[in-house]
C-alpha cells in the first residue's frame, strides 16, 4: 500500500505539470507560428500542413481508429509537412491542384489502410451518391445564397468531398466492409480535401501579414473554446445522440425519436386523463370563489382611486391565493411525472419567491432584522440530502396505539386529542377567542383612524381563528378518530399518501429556498432610492400603497431574476425526491425518473431522452434571462 | 507576487484533483493490456505479493463488512497482498455508475444472478476461467452456477447464501396464546385469523428500503408463489412465459395484499406498509407488538440489543411452511464477478467462492456478534466446517440442505428494469393502494424488455 499513494500521486503532478507545459508550450509556439507567416510562408505553410496532418491522424489515434498509430501519425506528418512546403514553392494553379490532390490522395490512402477491422465501411453505393449529391446541393445552396461569389470549383472540390466522406464513411455499416474499399473511399476522400486545399494560391504579402494579424483572436479563443466544447458541447451532443439510440449500453441501435414517443405515452410519465376530476374537488371551487373576491375586491378599490382595477395587498393576496388553490387542484388530479415536476415549478417558484418577498419587505429596517433574516437563510446552508432526511424525521407517522415520533404528527394528533376532549376543547376556543376578540379590536381602531388594510388584515387574520373555534367546537380537529366512542389516533401520512406528499416534499425546497429569494430581494428593496419613498410618503401614500405602486416596479427585474433561477432549480429537482421517496407512491420527478432509467435500469436511450427534455425545459428560461441581461446592458449604454 | 502565489495554489489544487479522478484509470489500463493466458497460470502465492484487489459489494453494516473484510484480511496477509473491500447500500445504482463510467471495481459481489447475466451479456464482466468454475462445481449445491451462466460461459462464483423462507415469531405470545408452529400454509393462515380474533396482531410487516423499495413484498410473492404453484410455474414466471398480467400470478398478488390489509392482522412501525423499513420490523416482533415476520435468514442482525434468537429463545424461527409434502425453499445469495483480468484478481475470486472463505466468515462474524449469537452470515458451501455455526444457523444450513426443491430470488433473476424495477416500485403502489394489482401487474408487464 505505501508508495503506491505517493506513487501515483506523483506520476499525475509530473503529468498536469507537463500538460500544463505543452498546453503553455502550444500557446506560445501558436504565436510563433503564425508570427511566420509574412516572413518565411514556405516554413510556415510546411508546419501547417504537417500540423494538419499531425492532428487529423491523432484523432484518429485517440479514438483508436487505426493500427500502428504511432508510425502512422509520423508519415502522415511528414507528408503533410513536405505537402505544405511543396504548395509554397509553386504559384502554378494546375501544379498546385495536383499537388494537393496528391498528398490528400497519399493520406487517405494511409488511413483506409491503416484503418481498424472494425471501422471499415461496408460498400453502399446508394448512400455515396445520395452523399454527394446531398452535399453538393448544399454547398451550391450557400454559393447561391452568398452571391455566387466563390470559385465554382473551390465549392465543387469541398462540399464534394463532404458529401463522399459521408456516404462512404458515416451512413454505411462499419466493421463489415474489405480493405480494398477503405483504401479506395479513403483516397478518394482526402484527393478531394487535398485538391480543394490546393485551389488556393499563395498568399501576397498583404494576405500573409493578414493571416498573421486574423489568427491572434482565434488563439486566445481557442483554450476557452476547448475547455467549453468538452464540458458542455460535446456531451450535450452525445446525450442527444444518445437519446435517439435503444438497446443495453455495449450493443445501442439507432431508433431515432422512439425514446421520446415513450415518454410521452407511458402513463406513468404524463397521465392526462383524470383533469377532469378537478371540477369535482372542493380546492378547485374553494379557488374560484377566492378569485372572484379578489376580482371584485380590485374592482371596487379600483373605482375608489379611479382606475379600473385596484393594485393592492388586499386584491393581490386573494387573486394569488385563488391561483395557488386552482393549481393546486389542477396537479392533484394530474398523475405522471411530467405534472409533478410542474407541480413543484408553480408551487415552489411561488412559495418561495411570495414568502422571501414578503419576509424582505416586512423585515426591512425593523428590530432585528439581521437575526431574523439569519434564521430564514440558515436553511440555505444545509443540503438538499440532509434537509430531506431532516424533514423525513418530521414527517414520521407512527401505529395508531404507539407515541407518535415525528414532530407534525405528534402536534397533529395532540391537537386531536384536546378536540376530541370536553374540556380541553373548551379552553382552547375560549383562548382563542380572546385572541380574536383582540385582533378584531385592533381591526375597530382601524377603522376609527380609516387605514381600511389593518381593518382588513384584522379580518383576514381573524376568519381561520374563528374557524378554528368552530372546529374544536363543532365536528373536530386533528388526528383523532372517534372508533366506538374512544379516541384513536390518525396521524397523517405524509410521505405516501398521494397526490399531497409531492407538496410535503415541496415544502423542503421551500424551506431551504425561502431564504435565498428573501436575502436577494432585501438586497434590492435597500436599493430602492429612499427620496422616491419619501416623496411618496409626504403625499400621503400609505405604507401599502409604496409597496405596490414604488417598490414592486422598482424590484421588478430582481424577481425575475429570482423567479427564473427558481425555475430553473426546481425544474432539476432530484436529492429530495430521491432521499424522501424515491419516486415512489406517484411523486417521480424527471431527474429521479433519469436516474433510474439510465442508471438503474442501464436504458441509455431512454434516460437521456429525459435529460435532454430537462434540457430543453430548462432552455426558454435560460433564454428569457439572457436576454433581459442583455437588454439591461443595452439599457446601460 | 501575491497574485502568482494563488495561481500556484490553484494550479496545485487542480492537480490534487485530477489525481484523485485519474488514478482508477490508470488501473484499467494496465488491466486491458494483461492477457487472459497469462492470469489462469499463476497461482502460486509468491506470485501475489505486493499486489491489490478491490472489492465492491451491498454488504455495508459494520457486522458484515467487517467480517467480511477480516475474511479477506487472512487470505491477504498469507500471500503478502492487499484486498480492500468496500460495501454499499445502493450497490445496485453505484455498480451501473461505475461499470458504466469505466471505473468498476476488481470484483463486485452482485446480490442477483439476472444483474450478473445483464453484465455478463453486456461485456462488463469477465467470463470464469475453466479452472475456477471446476473448483467451484462440487463445493456448492447443484444448479448454483447454472444460475449465473448464459451464453456457454459462468459469469460469476457463488459467495454466500441467505434463506428466505422463514418466519421468525415472538415464543412469548406463542406460549401465551397457546399457539403451536404451523406446518402447512393453511395452517399458518389459520393460525393468523386465530390471532386476530384473540387480538393480537399476528405479522409484521414493512417494505421500505430507500431505493429498493418494494423488494420485501416480491419475496412473500415469491414465497407464495413458489407454495401455491411449484416450481415448474416459477420458472415460467422468471423466464416471462408466464406473465405478469396472469391470473394466477395477480391473484397471489392479490391475495398477500388481502392478508396484509385484513383488518387487526399487520403492525406496520412506520404507520404503512410501504413507509415502514424493513429493518424496522426486529423492534415491535421483540416487543410483542406482534407475532410474527417472515424473512430471510439475516434478519438475526436486526433485533434489539440483548434480544435472544434461537430455538427456546425470545425470537424463534419456522419454515415458511408449505401447501403440501414437499420442501420448497427460497434462497438468495451472493456472487462474485471479476472485472480486471490478472491473477491477483482470479486468486481472491477463488477464495471468495471456496470453504475456507465461508468458514472464516462466519468464524470473524460470529466473533464481532459476540456470545454465540447469530451472525446473520450462511453459507450453502457443502465443504465448510459447520461447527462454527451456532444451532439456529444449523438449522438454516439444514434447511438449505434438505430444500426439495430451491428456487432462487425470482425479482433478483429477472432483468434489472424488472426485477430491480417495475416489480418493486409497482408492487409498491400495490401494497399503498395507489393501483389495483391488475393495473400495478400489468405495468410490470409492460416493462419487460421486449429483447
Amino acid at each position: 500500500m505505501d508508495g503506491l499513494f505517493d506513487n501515483r500521486l506523483v506520476i499525475t503532478i509530473v503529468g498536469v505539470v507537463a500538460a500544463l507545459g505543452i498546453s503553455a508550450i502550444v500557446f506560445v509556439g501558436a504565436n510563433r507560428l503564425f508570427d511566420l507567416a509574412p516572413r518565411k510562408w514556405s516554413i510556415f505553410s510546411a508546419l501547417i500542413g504537417g500540423g494538419s496532418a499531425l492532428a487529423f491522424f491523432g484523432l484518429l489515434w485517440g479514438n483508436r481508429l487505426i493500427n500502428q498509430p504511432v508510425t502512422t501519425t509520423i508519415v502522415a506528418t511528414i507528408i503533410g509537412a513536405a505537402a505544405g512546403y511543396a504548395l509554397s514553392l509553386t504559384s502554378d494553379p494546375r501544379l498546385h491542384l495536383g499537388i494537393g490532390a496528391l498528398a490528400g490522395a497519399v493520406l487517405g490512402g494511409l488511413i483506409g489502410a491503416t484503418l481498424k477491422t472494425s471501422t471499415r465501411p461496408e460498400f453502399d453505393p446508394v448512400a455515396l451518391v445520395v452523399g454527394v449529391v446531398v452535399g453538393l446541393a448544399i454547398g451550391f445552396g450557400i454559393w447561391a445564397v452568398r452571391g455566387r461569389t466563390a470559385s465554382v470549383t473551390r465549392v465543387a472540390l469541398f462540399w464534394g468531398a463532404l458529401g463522399w466522406v459521408f456516404g462512404a464513411f458515416l451512413v454505411p455499416d462499419l466493421g463489415g466492409g474489405d480493405q480494398a474499399w477503405a483504401v479506395i473511399a479513403a483516397t478518394i476522400g482526402g484527393a478531394l480535401f487535398g485538391a480543394w486545399v490546393g485551389t488556393f494560391p499563395n498568399p501576397d504579402a498583404n494576405a500573409r501579414r493578414e493571416i498573421a494579424l486574423g489568427s491572434r483572436k482565434y488563439i486566445f479563443l481557442t483554450p476557452a473554446l476547448a475547455f467549453i466544447a468538452m464540458t458542455l458541447i460535446i456531451p450535450l451532443i452525445r446525450t442527444g445522440f444518445l437519446s435517439l439510440q435503444s438497446g443495453p449500453p455495449v450493443d445501442l441501435s439507432f431508433t431515432g425519436l422512439t425514446n421520446y414517443a415513450d415518454i410521452f405515452t407511458d402513463p406513468t410519465i404524463l397521465n392526462l386523463e383524470n383533469w377532469t376530476n378537478m371540477f369535482t374537488s372542493q380546492l378547485f371551487w374553494a379557488g374560484v370563489v377566492v378569485l372572484i373576491i379578489g376580482i371584485v375586491v380590485a374592482r371596487i378599490s379600483g373605482q375608489r382611486t379611479g382606475e379600473g382595477f385596484g393594485i393592492n395587498g388586499g386584491s393581490l393576496s386573494a387573486l394569488a391565493f385563488g391561483v395557488i388553490l386552482l393549481g393546486f387542484a389542477f396537479f392533484a388530479v394530474m398523475r405522471g411525472t411530467i405534472s409533478n415536476n410542474l407541480w413543484w415549478i408553480f408551487a415552489v417558484t411561488l412559495f418561495s419567491t411570495g414568502a422571501g418577498l414578503a419576509v424582505a419587505v416586512l423585515a426591512d429596517r425593523s428590530r432585528g432584522e439581521t437575526i431574523a433574516k439569519s434564521f430564514i437563510f440558515m436553511p440555505m446552508a444545509i443540503s438538499f440530502v440532509g434537509a430531506g432526511i431532516i424533514w423525513r424525521f418530521m414527517y414520521i407517522a407512527r401505529p395508531e396505539t404507539k407515541e407518535q415520533t415525528g414532530v407534525l404528527n405528534s402536534i397533529w394528533v395532540q391537537i386531536g386529542k384536546w378536540s376530541a376532549s370536553n374540556t380541553a376543547s373548551i379552553i382552547i376556543a375560549l383562548i382563542l377567542a380572546v385572541i380574536v376578540a383582540g385582533i378584531l379590536y385592533i381591526g375597530w381602531t382601524g377603522r376609527q383612524a380609516r387605514r381600511s388594510s389593518v381593518v382588513a388584515g384584522a379580518i383576514v387574520a381573524a376568519l381561520p381563528l374563528i374557524w378554528l373555534i368552530y372546529r374544536f367546537l363543532g365536528p373536530g380537529i386533528g388526528g383523532v378518530e372517534i372508533v366506538d366512542g374512544v379516541a384513536v389516533a390518525s396521524p397523517i401520512f405524509f410521505l405516501t399518501e398521494s397526490p399531497f406528499n409531492n407538496f410535503w416534499m415541496m415544502v423542503v425546497f421551500i424551506w431551504i429556498q425561502t431564504g435565498f429569494a428573501m436575502v436577494i430581494f432585501s438586497a434590492a428593496i435597500k436599493g430602492v432610492p429612499a427620496d422616491l419613498t419619501e416623496a411618496a410618503g409626504i403625499d400621503g401614500a400609505s405604507e401599502s400603497q409604496v409597496f405596490w405602486r414604488i417598490t414592486v416596479p422598482s424590484i421588478a427585474p430582481t424577481i425575475g431574476v429570482v423567479t427564473t433561477t427558481l425555475i430553473v432549480t426546481v425544474l432539476k429537482v432530484f436529492d429530495i425526491p430521491k432521499v424522501m421517496t424515491n419516486g415512489n407512491f406517484d411523486t417521480q420527478v424527471l431527474a429521479n425518473e433519469m436516474w433510474q432509467r439510465a442508471f438503474t435500469e442501464l436504458d441509455f436511450g431512454l434516460g437521456s431522452a429525459l435529460a435532454f427534455i430537462l434540457f430543453l425545459g430548462v432552455l426558454p428560461v435560460m433564454w428569457i434571462n439572457i436576454r433581459r441581461m442583455q437588454r439591461q446592458r443595452e439599457a446601460v449604454r | 507576487m501575491k497574485r502568482f502565489r494563488s495561481v500556484v495554489i490553484l494550479l496545485f489544487a487542480f492537480a490534487l484533483i485530477v489525481a484523485a479522478c485519474s488514478d482508477d484509470e490508470g488501473d484499467s489500463g494496465e488491466a486491458t493490456t494483461t492477457t487472459a493466458g497469462e492470469s489462469t497460470e499463476t497461482t502460486a502465492a509468491a506470485s501475489l505479493e505486493g499486489t491489490a484487489v478491490t472489492v465492491f459489494g451491498p454488504e455495508s453494516s459494520d457486522n458484515e463488512a467487517g467480517a467480511m473484510q477480516d475474511a479477506l484480511n487472512i487470505f491477504a496477509e498469507a500471500n503478502g497482498m492487499t484486498i480492500t473491500y468496500t460495501g454499499a447500500r445502493d450497490f445496485s445504482d453505484q455498480i451501473n455508475a461505475q461499470a458504466a463510467g469505466g471505473n468498476p471495481p476488481d470484483i463486485a459481489v452482485f446480490p442477483q444472478p439476472g444483474k450478473v447475466i445483464d453484465f455478463g451479456t453486456q461485456g462488463f464482466i469477465l467470463p470464469i476461467p475453466a479452472e475456477l468454475v471446476d473448483f467451484s462445481r462440487p463445493q456448492w449445491p447443484g444448479g448454483t452456477l447454472e444460475t449465473v451462466s448464459a451464453l456457454d460461459e459462468v459469469w460469476a462464483l457463488p459467495n454466500k447464501t441467505d434463506l428466505k423462507s422463514v418466519v421468525w415469531y415472538n415464543s412469548q405470545i406463542f406460549a401465551d396464546g397457546g399457539y403451536t408452529v404451523p406446518t402447512t400454509l393453511d395452517d399458518l393462515w389459520a393460525l393468523s385469523t386465530q390471532m386476530i380474533a384473540d387480538g393480537v396482531t399476528p405479522w409484521c410487516v414493512g417494505i421500505e428500503s430507500g431505493p429498493a423499495t418494494g423488494w420485501a413484498f416480491t419475496d412473500w410473492m415469491e414465497d407464495v408463489t413458489l407454495r401455491l404453484q411449484g416450481p415448474d410455474f416459477y420458472d415460467q414466471w422468471v423466464a416471462n412465459e408466464v406473465t405478469f398480467d396472469d391470473e394466477r400470478v395477480q391473484e397471489i398478488g392479490q391475495t398477500i395484499i388481502d392478508i396484509w390489509n385484513t383488518p387487526g392482522n399487520t403492525f406496520a412501525a412506520g404507520g404503512t406498509i410501504a413507509a415502514t423499513p424493513f429493518g424496522d420490523n426486529g423492534e415491535p416482533l421483540a416487543n410483542g407488538d406482534c407475532a410474527m415476520h417472515r424473512q430471510a435468514s439475516f434478519f438475526a442482525a436486526f433485533f434489539p440489543e440483548g434480544t435472544t434468537v434461537g430455538p427456546g429463545q425470545q425470537i424463534d424461527t419456522f419454515y415458511f411452511p408449505s401447501a403440501d409434502d414437499t420442501r420448497p425453499v427460497l434462497t438468495a445469495g451472493t456472487y462474485v464477478s471479476a472485472f480486471r483480468d490478472a491473477p491477483e484478481v482470479w486468486a481472491v475470486m477463488q477464495y471468495l467462492t471456496s470453504a475456507e472463505y465461508s468458514t472464516e466468515r462466519q468464524r470473524a462474524q460470529a466473533a464481532r456478534v459476540g456470545g454465540g449469537a447469530n451472525s446473520g452470515y450462511l453459507s450453502a458451501n457443502l465443504q465448510q466446517d459447520l461447527s462454527v455455526y451456532n444451532d439456529l444457523e444449523k438449522f438454516f444450513v439444514e434447511t438449505l440442505q434438505n430444500a426439495d426443491p430451491a428456487r432462487f430470488d425470482a425479482s433478483d433473476l429477472m432483468p434489472a428494469a424488472v426485477g430491480a424495477g417495475s416489480f418493486w416500485t409497482e408492487g409498491t403502489s400495490a401494497v399503498n393502494g395507489d393501483k389495483t394489482v391488475a393495473d400495478a401487474f400489468a405495468a410490470i408487464q409492460a416493462s419487460w424488455p421486449s429483447s
